[in-house]
């Protein structure tokens, strides 16, 4: 079971966000998790809404945009080790029906309904939620294509 | 409406083709001059059409690839996010040895220096393969026939290492071999003649075909070849991949254009690589999409000097072997002599195994051989031996001769493995005074009729054309790879599995592959035990109407309207 086997597909990974059902498989965990979070006792639910939000993004930003390369060796002699997903996501192509939905899904499900209506528009929830929602969306503009601040997760 | 239906019946996928006349775009220019166009819209279509796409086809052409189930898809993602999660725990463990790490890891005193291997390309390995790994490699020790001798071995640390029991699986159903018409055998004319030429000629060649490797068998075998196929001339080499990755450089170069098909084989994605042509793929069998490819490349011409290319080869295969499809041959040669392409050919799996006299794709549509520049094929699969071979035009193969790395670098085929294909060839053609040839050809097709039949009945959802002798089963879970292979092994038939990163996700399967060797209680002892495991394990996803065949339907179809 090797890449590159049965077809001629270089790189799995670039596929992976297009394939059949994922979307509904990533809304469903999402609210897996809210509905996880919601059943804490304690949690107000402001709290849980911003705890969503955050542990969201924070999974998004890990998975999409620190995790480098692939964990299969691929035929092309690791073109893709220095890549994140979302930039090995449909080879580089910007602006595909993946990249804007994933980018589109957390400012909607998440920050709409937080930030403008479960938290009551308090202030700390405010700069939390937005503060959490910037990390996960500036990765993700075609601007940000392969730049490493600061030298941070180069190699 | 029964146009429709009808159109369903001879184009079982949903390929449907417009009016070959033109439309009048908005300001009354001719827009689509494409020979098949893409649906456009639901009118029943007119009968003129179906005149174009009838008389390229002179038999129902009926292949599916049915959509996954929603639920399967998103419970297959959860699976695999699970096995990763657990593959991060245990990485962790291992890392601050909590646990036994099996791996090959860097000296202490190298610990410093800039890393050798890259931790993350083997997650994969180590956290998901080697948990399932006891399906593959497993040690045959008898002929790969219809049955098999398998070594059995036990591993004490979760399949990182095994040991051999010293016990022997005996009669194991053998449903993965590539053995369509039966050849692997020890007894047998076959067999006989092979041993024969061992005693005459000896095992190796040791030298290349250019210098002294030459034998007047491998000329007596391209004769055959060339009558089998019904080419000028053709020409053997001694290893399948190697024919295709070390001809392809041979044959385009710099300055042209190879047009390959998404599900290509590593062999020919390698050649088209190896020889520096520009490389397009089209989607899988999709005579759109290569018809617009060809149009772009001959309109736009090179990529950025736009002179026209030197030549354009369309590379395709006559049986996807991880999909069961057959290649729509009569369209792409069709497309080919309109845009003047060239069609390289390769007949790995269907040589032997489709048609009615065995000649492979071409003969089973029914096609003029001389219309396929390129014929290449392996005699791996169907002939019980190894090698491939190329036919075409005298030109074509002399220039080979000189040109070939093949021929040219490696050792050409031993003689007993040329003797082997020259007894099975010549049995397939009927030459030997037997019908032992027709008569494996006959078994081989209602052998694959009637599993694919019998399994599409039970409920799996099979891919692939309802010809082909390859029979990929859809398991889509990661779990269900590993359960599905142990469990047939337990009862006694040995199948293939295969799935990420060699297929796309969430489409894991397990492949058969039909064999003329198989008998028929055979086949109903491997469909029983398929059928036990497929509840066990719930693999039976299909939606589809599973009762009678696709006559039953029309005509209750037609029935209907009658009233």
């Amino acid at each position: 079971m090797n890449v590159g086997v049965a077809h001629s597909e270089v790189n799995p990974n670039t596929r992976v966000m297009n394939s059949r059902g994922i979307w509904l498989a990533y809304l469903l965990l999402t609210t897996a998790l809210h509905v996880v979070l919601l059943s804490i006792p304690f949690l107000s639910v402001p709290v849980v809404w911003t705890l969503t939000n955050v542990i969201h993004n924070l999974a998004m930003y890990l998975f999409l945009h620190t995790v480098k390369g692939t964990p299969f060796e691929t035929p092309d002699q690791g073109k893709a080790r220095l890549l994140t997903h979302w930039e090995q996501m449909d080879y580089g192509v910007q602006f595909t029906a993946s990249r804007k939905f994933l980018t589109i899904s957390p400012i909607d499900t998440c920050e709409h309904k937080t930030c403008y209506f479960y938290t009551k528009y308090d202030t700390a929830h405010f700069v939390v939620n937005t503060g959490s929602l910037l990390s996960v969306l500036l990765p993700k503009l075609p601007q940000f294509h392969g730049v490493r601040l600061f030298g941070i997760n180069k190699y | 409406m029964t146009q429709n239906s009808a159109s369903k019946l001879l184009n079982g996928d949903a390929l449907h083709r417009t009016k070959q006349d033109k439309k009048a775009g908005g300001n009354g220019f001719v827009k689509n001059r494409c020979l098949f166009q893409q649906k456009r819209c639901r009118r029943p279509a007119e009968k003129n059409h179906h005149a174009s796409c009838t008389l390229l086809y002179k038999k129902p052409f009926v292949e599916s690839f049915e959509e996954t189930p929603l639920l399967v898809a998103v419970l297959t993602y959860i699976g695999y996010g699970i096995l990763t999660i657990f593959g991060y725990l245990r990485d962790f463990l291992r890392d601050w040895k909590f646990e036994k790490c099996h791996l090959a890891r860097e000296r202490e005193e190298q610990k410093d220096f800039v890393p050798l291997y890259q931790d993350f390309e083997n997650f994969y390995t180590r956290n998901l393969y080697m948990r399932i790994r006891d399906n593959w490699n497993r040690p045959i020790c008898s002929i790969p026939g219809a049955k098999m001798d398998l070594v059995e071995r036990v591993t004490p640390d979760y399949n990182w290492t095994f040991e051999h029991t010293g016990n022997v699986l005996k009669d194991v159903i053998n449903m993965g071999s590539y053995n369509y018409l039966g050849f692997a055998e020890n007894t047998g004319t076959c067999a006989d003649a092979a041993s024969e030429c061992t005693v005459k000629y000896g095992v190796g060649v040791s030298s290349t075909r250019q210098e002294i490797g030459n034998l007047d068998k491998h000329e007596e075998l391209e004769k055959l070849v060339a009558r089998f196929l019904g080419v000028e001339s053709s020409m053997a080499f001694g290893m399948g991949f190697a024919t295709n990755s070390m001809n392809i450089p041979a044959l385009t170069g710099k300055g042209c254009l190879i047009l390959s098909d998404e599900l290509n084989h590593a062999s020919l994605v390698l050649g088209a690589r190896l020889s520096g042509s520009t490389i397009r793929v089209f989607k899988h069998n999709n005579m759109q999409s290569l018809e617009k490819l060809l149009r772009d490349a001959i309109v736009h011409g090179q990529p950025r000097t736009h002179r026209p290319w030197k030549k354009i080869l369309v590379l395709v295969e006559g049986i996807y072997s991880m999909e069961g499809s057959i290649v729509r041959l009569p369209e792409v040669i069709a497309l080919k002599k309109k845009y003047k392409a060239y069609l390289y050919l390769d007949e790995a799996h269907s040589i032997g195994a489709l048609g009615p006299r065995g000649r492979g794709v071409v003969d089973y549509f029914g096609l003029d051989p001389s219309d396929v520049d390129i014929m290449m094929g392996t005699f791996t699969k169907s002939f019980g031996a190894a090698g491939g071979y190329i036919g075409g035009k005298k030109e074509l193969i002399d220039y080979l001769c000189l040109h070939s790395h093949s021929a040219v670098h490696a050792t050409s085929m031993s003689p007993p493995i040329t003797q082997q294909i020259i007894t099975s060839m010549k049995c397939i053609m009927g030459e030997d005074g037997t019908t032992l040839g027709q008569e494996r050809l006959c078994q081989l097709s209602e052998n694959t009729t009637y599993f694919r039949r019998r399994l599409h009945e039970m409920g799996f959802i099979i891919y692939g054309n309802n010809d082909s002798p390859v029979v990929p089963l859809m398991l889509y879970m990661p779990a269900k790879i590993g359960a599905f292979g142990r469990e047939m092994l337990k009862r006694n038939i040995g199948t293939v599995v295969v799935g990420f990163p060699a297929t796309p996700i969430i489409e894991s399967r397990a492949r058969f592959c039909v064999s003329a060797a198989h008998t028929r209680e055979m086949l109903d002892k491997a469909l029983n035990a398929i059928s036990e495991v497929g509840d066990l394990l719930q693999l039976k996803y299909s939606r589809k109407n599973r009762n009678g065949s696709e006559g039953t339907d029309c005509f209750s179809f037609l029935e209907s309207h009658q009233d």
